[in-house]
Parts: C-alpha cells; sequence; structure tokens
C-alpha cells in the first residue's frame, strides 16, 4: 500500500512539473532523472550485489554514443536509438561482466574505472565515428516534455524493478553474495550467473539513459559521455539515501541534486567543497543512509516484506 | 559390498610448502552417520573443503554415488546433494533467519520456500528466531540456523564442519537429537568434530585423520581403544 502510494506521489509530481513548471524546472528534473537512473541502475550491482565499481559510466558513455550515431546518421527517433543503446548496454555488460565480475573488492572497483578511463580515450581518438573532442551535435529538441515522460517512465520502472528485487529470492540470493559469496556459493546458489544478470540490469538503464541524456543535450564529447563526476556523483546519491534500498537511490538523487542546486546559486565557488562535506557527513552519521533514519522513526516500512508477509498468511509464524 | 554415498580417493592438497591432505581417502555409507576426528591441522575442513568443492584437490578423486564430482563447482556439488555447514558460522548476516533459509530453496515456489522454511525452524525448535536479523544471533543459535539453511536443500549428504564446538553441552545434546532424527528419517550425515565424546556416541563409523592421512576407521568402540588414535589425538 504504502508502496503504491510512493509511485502515486512520484506520479503526481511527475505531472506537476510538466503542467505547472517553467522551463527551468523542466530541464531540472530531466537531468534529477538521468541520476536517479542511474542511481538505481547501480544500486543493483553495488547495493544490493555487493560489487561496488566506478565503471558505470562506460555503459551510459557508450549509449550515450550509440544513441547520438543512431539519431544522427540513421535519423532514428530519440526512443528507438534509446532503445538500441539498452540493448548495446546488454551485449557489452553480458561478456564484460562474466570477465570482470571475477575480480573481487578493490579491484573490481579500480579495474571498472580504468575500463571508462579506456574508452573515453577511445571515444577521443577514433574522430570519424565520435568526431573525438569536438564532440557530435544533434537537432535540438524543442519540446522536451516526451523526453522528460520517457525519463519519468525510466524513473518508474527502476523503481519497480527494486521493488521486486528487493522482495524476491532472486534478490536474497544477490544479498548472499554481498554478504558471503563463498557461502553462497557451497549452498548451491549459481553466483556468476547472479552477478553478470545483476550487472546487465545495471548495465542496460545506465546506457538507455545515456542517449536520452545526449538526445537532451542535443550534444555528446568524450568528458560529457564518461564524466567521472556523474560516476561519483551518482555513487554519493545511493550512498546518502542507503544502499540496497528500495526508496535509497530516489531518496538520495533528490537530496543531492536540491542540495547541489541550493548551494550553486548561494556559493558558486565552493559549493562542490560544501557538498562534499554534507554527503562525508551524511556518510559518518547515517552510515546507512536516509532511509535507515526514516526506518527508524517509523515513516517508511523495513525493505524485503515479502517473505514476512508470506510468513504471516501461513499462520505458523510467531 | 553396496556402492558407498560418497567416496574419496587418496586425496592429496597441499598449500605452499605445507600438505594439509596425504592421500586421504575415506567413505561414507547410505543413511548412516559417519565421523571423522583428529587433532588441530590434520587437514579435516581442507578434506570437507575439497568434498564441497570450495578447494580443488591437487590430486585424488572425490565420488558421489559413484560419479566424480571434484572437478565440479560449489554449487553444482551442492545441487547433487551434498550441503554443507561452516568451521565458523557463515549466516548471510544482513538477513532474517527465515531469509536464511529462503535464500538458498532453489527449487520451489515463494510459498513453498516459506513453508518449508517453518518447517525446518520447528523442527530445530527456534521460530522464534524467524525474523530476528542473523548478525543477531549468538554462536549457537547461529549454528542451529546453518542446519536448518542445509535443510532447505533437501541434500542426500549432509557435511557439518564441527557443529558441536564453542557451545555449551545442553544444545550439544540438542544438536544430536536433531542428528539422529534426520538420519531417522533418512539422511546420510558425515561429521568432523574435536568432541571425541559426541563423535564416538553418535556416528556409526569414524575416520581418524592425523598429518592428512587416514590412521584408522572402525565402529566407535575400536576406535575409542586403538592406541594409534590415542597417539595422533591426545
Amino acid at each position: 500500500m504504502k508502496f503504491r502510494l510512493a509511485l502515486a506521489a512520484f506520479a503526481a509530481l511527475a505531472a506537476a512539473v510538466v503542467l505547472f513548471g517553467n522551463d527551468y524546472a523542466l530541464t531540472f528534473t530531466i537531468q534529477l532523472f538521468v541520476f536517479v537512473v542511474l542511481a538505481y541502475a547501480w544500486n543493483i550491482i553495488g547495493g544490493y550485489t555487493g560489487y561496488s565499481h566506478f565503471g558505470q559510466m562506460s555503459f551510459f558513455g557508450i549509449g550515450a554514443y550509440v544513441g547520438v550515431l543512431l539519431m544522427l546518421h540513421l535519423k532514428w527517433h530519440w526512443l528507438g536509438a534509446a532503445l538500441a543503446a539498452g540493448g548495446a548496454g546488454l551485449a557489452l555488460a553480458v561478456p564484460l561482466g562474466w570477465i570482470m565480475l571475477r575480480l573481487k573488492g578493490p579491484f573490481f572497483a579500480i579495474s571498472l574505472f580504468g575500463l571508462t578511463r579506456v574508452f573515453e580515450a577511445v571515444s577521443f581518438e577514433w574522430d570519424a565515428l565520435t568526431g573525438g573532442g569536438t564532440g557530435l551535435y544533434l537537432p535540438p529538441i524543442n519540446d522536451q516534455r516526451m523526453l522528460y515522460l520517457a525519463l519519468a517512465l525510466l524513473c518508474l520502472g527502476m523503481l519497480m524493478l527494486t521493488y521486486w528485487i528487493d522482495n524476491s529470492r532472486f534478490g536474497l540470493q544477490l544479498q548472499a553474495i554481498r554478504d558471503d559469496e563463498g557461502a553462497a556459493e557451497a549452498l548451491g546458489i549459481r553466483t556468476t550467473r547472479l552477478k553478470v544478470t545483476a550487472f546487465s540490469l545495471s548495465a542496460v538503464p545506465a546506457a538507455a539513459c545515456g542517449a536520452l541524456f545526449a538526445a537532451h543535450l542535443a550534444f555528446i564529447d568524450p568528458p560529457t559521455a564518461f564524466a567521472p563526476v556523474m560516476e561519483v556523483t551518482t555513487i554519493a546519491m545511493v550512498l546518502l539515501g542507503g544502499l540496497g534500498t528500495i526508496l535509497g537511490p530516489a531518496i538520495g538523487a533528490v537530496t543531492f541534486a536540491v542540495l547541489n542546486e541550493l548551494l550553486w546559486s548561494r556559493f558558486p565557488d565552493l559549493y562542490y567543497g560544501l557538498v562534499g562535506l554534507v554527503v562525508i557527513a551524511c556518510v559518518l552519521f547515517m552510515p546507512r543512509g536516509i532511509v535507515s533514519l526514516l526506518v527508524r522513526s517509523r515513516l517508511i516500512a523495513p525493505g524485503r516484506g515479502a517473505f514476512r508477509r508470506i510468513a504471516a498468511r501461513s499462520g505458523r509464524a510467531p | 559390498m553396496t556402492q558407498p554415498l560418497l567416496h574419496v580417493e587418496d586425496a592429496v592438497k597441499r598449500f605452499g610448502g605445507r600438505t594439509a591432505l596425504d592421500g586421504a581417502h575415506c567413505s561414507v555409507a547410505t543413511g548412516s552417520i559417519t565421523g571423522m576426528i583428529g587433532p588441530n591441522g590434520s587437514g579435516k575442513s581442507t578434506l570437507f573443503n575439497c568434498i564441497a568443492g570450495a578447494e580443488a584437490l591437487d590430486s585424488g578423486a572425490v565420488y558421489l554415488r559413484g560419479a566424480r564430482i571434484d572437478r565440479l563447482a560449489p554449487h553444482a556439488i551442492c545441487e547433487r546433494g551434498v550441503a554443507r555447514t561452516f568451521q565458523l558460522t557463515r549466516l548471510f548476516r544482513d538477513m532474517t533467519v527465515l531469509e536464511n533459509l529462503v535464500a538458498v530453496a532453489h527449487t520451489f515456489s515463494d510459498r513453498q520456500a516459506v513453508e518449508r522454511a517453518i518447517h525446518a525452524m520447528e523442527l530445530l525448535e527456534i521460530p522464534e528466531l524467524m525474523h530476528r536479523p542473523a548478525g543477531d544471533l549468538s554462536y549457537g543459535q547461529r549454528k542451529l540456523v546453518e542446519i536448518g539453511r542445509t535443510l532447505m536443500l533437501e541434500p542426500k549428504l549432509m557435511l557439518l564442519d564441527e557443529p558441536f564446538a564453542g557451545i555449551n553441552p545442553r544444545l550439544q545434546n540438542r544438536i544430536v537429537g536433531y542428528l539422529q532424527k534426520l538420519r531417522g528419517e533418512g539422511m546420510t550425515l558425515f561429521i568432523i568434530d574435536h568432541e571425541m565424546r559426541i563423535i564416538l556416541d553418535v556416528c556409526d563409523s569414524v575416520w581418524v585423520l592425523a598429518e592428512g592421512r587416514i590412521v584408522m576407521n572402525g565402529p566407535p568402540q575400536a576406535v575409542r581403544s586403538d592406541p594409534r588414535v590415542i597417539e595422533a589425538y591426545f
């Protein structure tokens, strides 16, 4: 019931921005949605599976380039280009995950960061395809409301996907990998298959989101496509909201974006540092994120309720 | 002679310059409670790790009902009916007891998995722990939940790595009762532990491991009085 209420609130807010907001509100919200999608995507592999990494922007960037190239050369609609970019993300994530997920901890995290830098360097150098440092330009989309709607639906999709993960055995098995991968494997959990699935579920929306973001900007270049600051911001959002939770990525992204905007408008020279301090303080004092605070205050229910409910219905639960 | 459920042949495992298993062998008969004892560092846990696939043998072989399993991944060995507990409990700490059990129930629907988990908890007399986070449990409670978790896998062979270590005698006796009940239901159990008293009381057959080799095997009464065992163990 509370989840449905959250969905309804999200839909109402999203509609209000289109109906009553100005161009600034629309642009701000589009960029916020991009971060919400990225945060949810990262949360699947980093939060639920425990494989934190700095390679999300590989998929975002490649999705952006695939989308822009399809829109530019084949005159595809941005929606089709975004779907194709998601497909490209999947095609990249499966083999990459199969290879890279053999690494663990900091080795996995840093190797994916290195890979993103490789993709960035290739896109800089491959002038003929990517336009190199100059980038690629698209005809701008004058009315961005449909783009906004697509991103809103993608956010909603990610929220529902995360809800399903949180309440499914698939999700429990991802968390088993996070808690003790060796024990999970010994107890029959097919860890490699699950990790690659989680990695792919994380890559596809990131890649689709990259294409939508490029369509929104009507431009892409390597520093925008593979921006380390977007990577770090996404991870900070998830940490701020609550790692491995249903609402954490959304709450973290909204809090971070609003904070960023407020500080930027008041302290343009200092805002990055101030945002950093706030994030450090939050992670120090709320290591489980804002969601844990809301759960403790009984404002929202703790996650993973599905099996508790099934047990309660059986009549044999204490 | 009937085929054993589990047979380990000439198992050799080295870690750098140290030989943990030096040609160890053993068999576990279907429907039995088989024990393995040996001093610290004799290679008992290494043997379990090799049977369960967590460690690869350098040479030798492991057979389950005649089929070789030592080259399989741990999850594949588990799917063939071998479930294990760990010397130091390894529950999924951030999950509740119920979730720990449900997470490993691969072949059931959600409702069936929960029903089975409740049944396992009732069998082990821990239903009140159902919604407690595993990280909050006492060591003895964690031992019980680990046994419950292996029951979810409907194993043919349960490998119990020191189930009696570090818990009070009352709980030890409770666990003995549960294991005998499980054997009565047709399950085969292979236990390694330091608790000579329990192993010799509860097992049908006991293997004695010292310095990576089997020094003797036989019924508990024969093991208890064997001078090689006394020398190796004490």
